[in-house]
């Protein structure tokens, strides 16, 4: 070949490639599903069972990556960056919503902000519970909070880390309530439980799935449910709401989002897909033997959801404050 | 004892059906090479190959997963003992003494003595894990942060018996890891420290990048354009095995590696790397010639590596006698069994008993089919030292990146395993020791975390130390091993001073 | 005179006095209450204790005139294939930055022969991929065109 013809050939690659976006048909390509959790926790295992599906609807290879770091910031900096094309999607936990609250509380620039995000669906959300040590006095959980405030600071509650998704269902029942109770944080919701276990804290907010066991065992008591609903599972125990602290509500959710400025054809295509995916019956399966019920909701219905769980979550946060500050 | 063995042979049923065994084989093989990539070890390995079990029963998907569990655990010593690069954080203390015999020509004795003292450790601790998990678990519960903190703060004594140099310079080493160890989100307050705007820093320097920048990167940095390439002495056929002196050497080391692994792994958290630090300080303590350490004693190989692993099957014990994800290891596998529809917890073994003495016969299986496995590896593992090394460095070098980065699919921990090998470079040239440096890191936020969380739990009184027997009874040990420790420093300190006294006596009178 | 533990202990001790510089940031807390700043302190100070020591005492270590750095040459060169690498794996993807990487120790720095550089490089960075990646699932980067 001589230079010239390379040149042109270069030239219209480059020229294809540079048209490419404007009518590229969609999905072309491999899709990514960042998880931003590492693998064997909540939002990896939804994701998989999620990518799947979308693969089997798309007819397009769909894969999980686990960035992980920093609590989950991390992996939805990286998305909030990526290139809003549809191929890179994040699956994210209720965390989304607390990570940037708690930057702004340490006047830190911000990994990322919600707003940096489309979200496409709601996938499932799991009301937390609330479980004391069987060998506690407290059988309700009306006894719970009057024995709280008779003393305040006193009875102590494990959770997966300050500000994670454990510690504030906990503050916004201190806050519904009026009660003050000890945190001593851990690093996870597997060590938070062990330590209820163990017996070296009173109480914790945890997801029903992996509770229930220690419930069946008799090991742990379960007094109450974050729910605006019960837990199918657990259908004997009351929701806080129904006890009259309205404000204590909390889901650990997890929702499928595409960075802001995602076409919307593409997001269109993607939120359809999205539907169709859940209700494949080995979607249903796979989510079934978590124990983690599919709550499905798209479109405005999920932005509604969305933005009152952030708008309870941001209060929380700055309810906690800064710790040191107490 | 009698339901016991029968339903061990329920189990052994499950694991030797052809189907069950080719998926423990499959297991084991794919478990060590993820163990031989460097920095990928049993828990990024279970954790990356876990989406590949999910199309299969849960029985098969839990034996495989077992297999890959202990594969990579073994795989992650042939690394350090070949090329001084750490399979894994575990394999840390492997690297000193292994690395130093594979330099002396005795490669094949050190991978086969790694070899037999996991497969011995393996296969002693699930029978420990087997008999004795119930009321180990409820003991295992017992540690809380209070327990966990003096716990650690006896691995932190270690230190003074880990280096064969100066302590000096090991306890500024350990104090520059300890400090390394401090980057990241404050846990208890959600500061973040030292991170400098980097997110990815948030959770912290990681272990991994750590250890394979100290010790292997800093390796290849060093040697890779030395005028003559490294001497390694060209291993023959029959120089393989061990000697009968180096079995004698090592059956001690072994026996209380593998005790030693297991009380510590069922203690719930990350304590189980520490166990391998703790089994080196303990033979180095016991050994008649503690000298040779650090230059190819047989025990700092045969140790540690039991230690290792007896350590993660001990941290089973919690999981499967009570369903506590006691650890990173049993979380992972926790998790997988809930992906198969096993719902874990304490009635996992009246429920699903064939899946859990299944799960414990594969174990022992895995055991056996590793030793066959590894054993005939270890000559075509010793041949790789016949690559000459200007092809095999880059080799590594690319092994090395494409290890630390899998671990979390971040560029930011090779750039840290980067910042790493120039360190141990320069400290190598500056004649300090690292592996210190590795401890430090691992031990500071565990040991922060324990600290601030008791004294969380008791509203900032230090009592709670001392008002709880075990944390009582670790402290206690503690401080009469500092006590022992100090005595000798004491006394040589005044005989130091005394000199210098008569010194500037002599000066006045001359 | 510098010797090697003198110039350990000092660089250390510079160190320990810039995390305490940077720990001004963090509250402190109490001894009761240990804040995000406590530990840090704690262990600068005992590292500035160390290092201060190290720099008294360090008298008798090799001297660093002694240290002699022959192989600094390919020490840069892997330290820079290293940084390159860093670099390229997310922008050219792992197989392109891995081959390069190869080519250049192996080619530049090693100078072996053409042929053989060209066959190796490509012949382990595809089938490390191919193990890792494809066979495996452990998910590597990819560039553009998908490579």
């Amino acid at each position: 070949m001589t230079p010239t013809r390379i040149a042109a050939l270069a030239l219209s690659i480059l020229l294809a490639a540079a048209a490419a976006p404007a009518q590229e048909p969609y999905p072309t390509r491999p899709i990514t599903i960042v998880a931003p959790f590492p693998p064997g926790g909540v939002a990896d295992l939804t994701a998989r069972p999620v990518a799947a599906a979308l693969e089997k609807v798309l007819k397009n290879p769909v894969g999980v990556v686990n960035k992980t770091g920093a609590a989950g910031a991390v992996g939805m900096q990286f998305v909030a960056t990526s290139r809003a094309d549809g191929y890179t999607l994040l699956l994210a936990l209720s965390s989304i919503s607390i990570i940037p609250e708690a930057d702004k509380l340490f006047g830190r620039p911000p990994a990322f902000t919600v707003d940096q995000f489309a979200p496409i669906a709601l996938i499932s959300a799991d009301p937390t519970v609330l479980v004391v040590p069987a060998d506690k006095p407290w059988k309700t959980a009306r006894e719970f909070i009057e024995e709280a405030r008779r003393r305040p600071g006193q009875i102590s509650f494990s959770s997966s880390g300050v500000y994670g998704t454990l510690h504030m269902a906990m503050e916004l029942l201190s806050s519904a309530a009026g009660i003050t109770l000890r945190h001593v944080p851990y690093g996870g919701a597997g060590p938070a439980l062990t330590a209820i276990l163990g017996g070296h804290v009173d109480a914790l907010a945890s997801g029903p799935a992996v509770v229930l066991p220690h419930i069946k065992s008799g090991k742990l008591r379960v007094l109450a449910g974050w729910g605006d609903k019960r837990v199918a599972a657990l259908s004997e125990v009351p929701t806080f709401k129904e006890l009259g602290y309205g404000e204590a509500e909390f889901y650990i959710w997890a929702g499928l989002f595409a960075p802001k400025g995602t076409p919307e054809p593409v997001l269109a295509k993607l939120r359809d897909a999205t539907r169709a995916a859940v209700g494949e019956t080995e979607f249903r399966t796979a989510m079934d033997k978590l124990e983690t019920p599919i709550v499905f909701k798209q479109g405005e219905e999920f932005r509604l959801f969305f933005e009152a769980d952030a708008r309870r979550l941001a209060e929380g946060v700055r309810k906690v404050g800064r710790v040191d500050t107490k | 004892m009698a339901e016991t063995l029968h339903n061990l042979a329920l189990g052994f049923g499950v694991a030797l059906s052809p189907p069950v065994l080719l998926y423990a084989f499959v297991g084991c093989v794919v478990g060590t090479l993820v163990g031989v990539l460097p920095g990928v070890g049993p828990l990024a390995g279970i954790s990356l190959l876990l989406p590949a079990t999910f199309g299969l029963d849960a029985t098969k998907a839990i034996v495989m997963l077992a297999g890959i569990y202990y594969g990579a655990m073994y795989g992650g010593s042939t690394t350090s003992i070949l090329m001084r690069i750490p399979g894994e954080a575990a394999s840390v203390m492997t690297c000193i003494d292994g690395y130093a015999m594979a330099r002396k020509g005795r490669a094949g004795a050190a991978l086969a003595i790694a070899a037999v003292g996991s497969y011995v450790a393996g296969t002693v601790s699930v029978i420990a894990l087997m008999l004795l998990a119930p009321p180990l678990a409820s003991f295992a519960l017992r540690f809380g942060p209070p327990e966990y903190f003096a716990l650690l703060a006896l691995g932190l004594l270690v230190l003074a018996y880990m280096s064969s140099g100066s302590m000096l310079k090991a306890l500024a080493m350990a104090a520059l890891g300890l400090l390394l160890g401090m980057i990241g989100i404050d846990q208890m307050t959600g500061y973040f420290r030292f991170s400098y705007g980097i997110v990815e820093l948030g959770d912290g320097i990681g272990v991994v990048p750590v250890a394979v920048g100290l010790f292997g990167l800093a390796e290849i940095l060093a040697t890779a354009g030395q005028p003559t390439p490294p001497e390694v002495a060209k291993p023959k056929l029959r120089e393989l095995l061990p000697s009968r002196q180096e079995w004698r050497d090592s059956a001690w080391p072994i026996g209380r590696g593998t005790v030693l692994g297991f009380l510590i792994g069922i203690v719930p958290g990350s304590a189980h790397i520490i166990s391998s630090f703790v089994s080196y300080a303990v033979e180095r303590k016991l050994a008649k010639h503690p000298e040779e350490f650090g230059h190819g004693a047989v025990a700092g190989v045969a140790g540690p590596e039991s230690a290792n692993n007896s350590a993660t099957s001990g941290a089973f014990v919690p999981m499967l006698a009570l369903g506590v994800p006691s650890g990173p290891i049993p979380a992972v596998m926790l998790a997988a069994m809930m992906v198969h529809g096993v719902s874990p917890g304490p009635l996992l073994i009246t429920q699903q008993p064939e899946l859990f003495w299944g799960f414990i016969a594969s174990m022992y299986v895995g055991n056996v089919v590793l030793l066959v496995l590894n054993l005939p590896l270890v000559g075509v593992f010793v041949n790789l030292l016949r690559v000459p090394y200007p092809i095999l460095y880059p080799s590594i070098l690319v092994f090395c990146i494409l290890g630390v980065y899998a671990v979390n699919s971040s560029v930011v921990d090779v750039w840290i395993m980067l910042a790493m090998g120039g360190l141990g470079y320069v400290l190598r040239k500056l004649d300090f020791e690292t592996a210190p440096i590795v401890l430090g890191v691992i031990l500071a936020p565990m040991l922060e975390m324990a600290l601030r969380q008791s004294l969380a739990m008791s509203d900032g009184r230090y009592a709670i130390f001392f008002a709880r027997p075990i944390s009582a009874t670790l402290l206690v040990g503690g401080l009469a091993l500092v006590l022992l420790s100090l005595r000798p420093l004491l006394t040589r300190t005044l005989d130091w001073r005394a000199k210098l006294a008569l010194a500037e006596k002599g000066e006045d009178h001359p | 005179m510098l010797t090697t533990d003198r110039v350990a202990g000092g660089a250390l001790a510079l160190l320990a006095l810039y995390t305490l510089w940077e720990s001004r940031r963090l509250p402190l807390g109490s001894l009761r209450h240990p804040g995000p700043a406590y530990m840090p302190v704690v262990l600068a100070l005992a590292l500035l204790v160390f290092g201060v020591l190290l720099v008294l005492a360090g008298r008798r270590a090799p001297a660093l005139a002694g240290v002699g750095f022959p192989e600094w040459r390919h020490a840069v060169a892997i330290f820079a294939a290293c940084a390159f690498a860093a670099l390229a794996l997310e922008r050219l993807g792992y197989r392109v930055s891995v081959a390069l990487v190869l080519a250049f120790l192996l080619g530049v720095v090693e100078r072996k022969g053409l042929v053989f550089v060209v066959t190796f490089s490509l012949a382990l960075s595809l089938a490390s991929f191919l193990l890792f990646d494809t066979l495996l699932r452990v998910p590597l980067p990819r560039g553009p065109f998908g490579l």
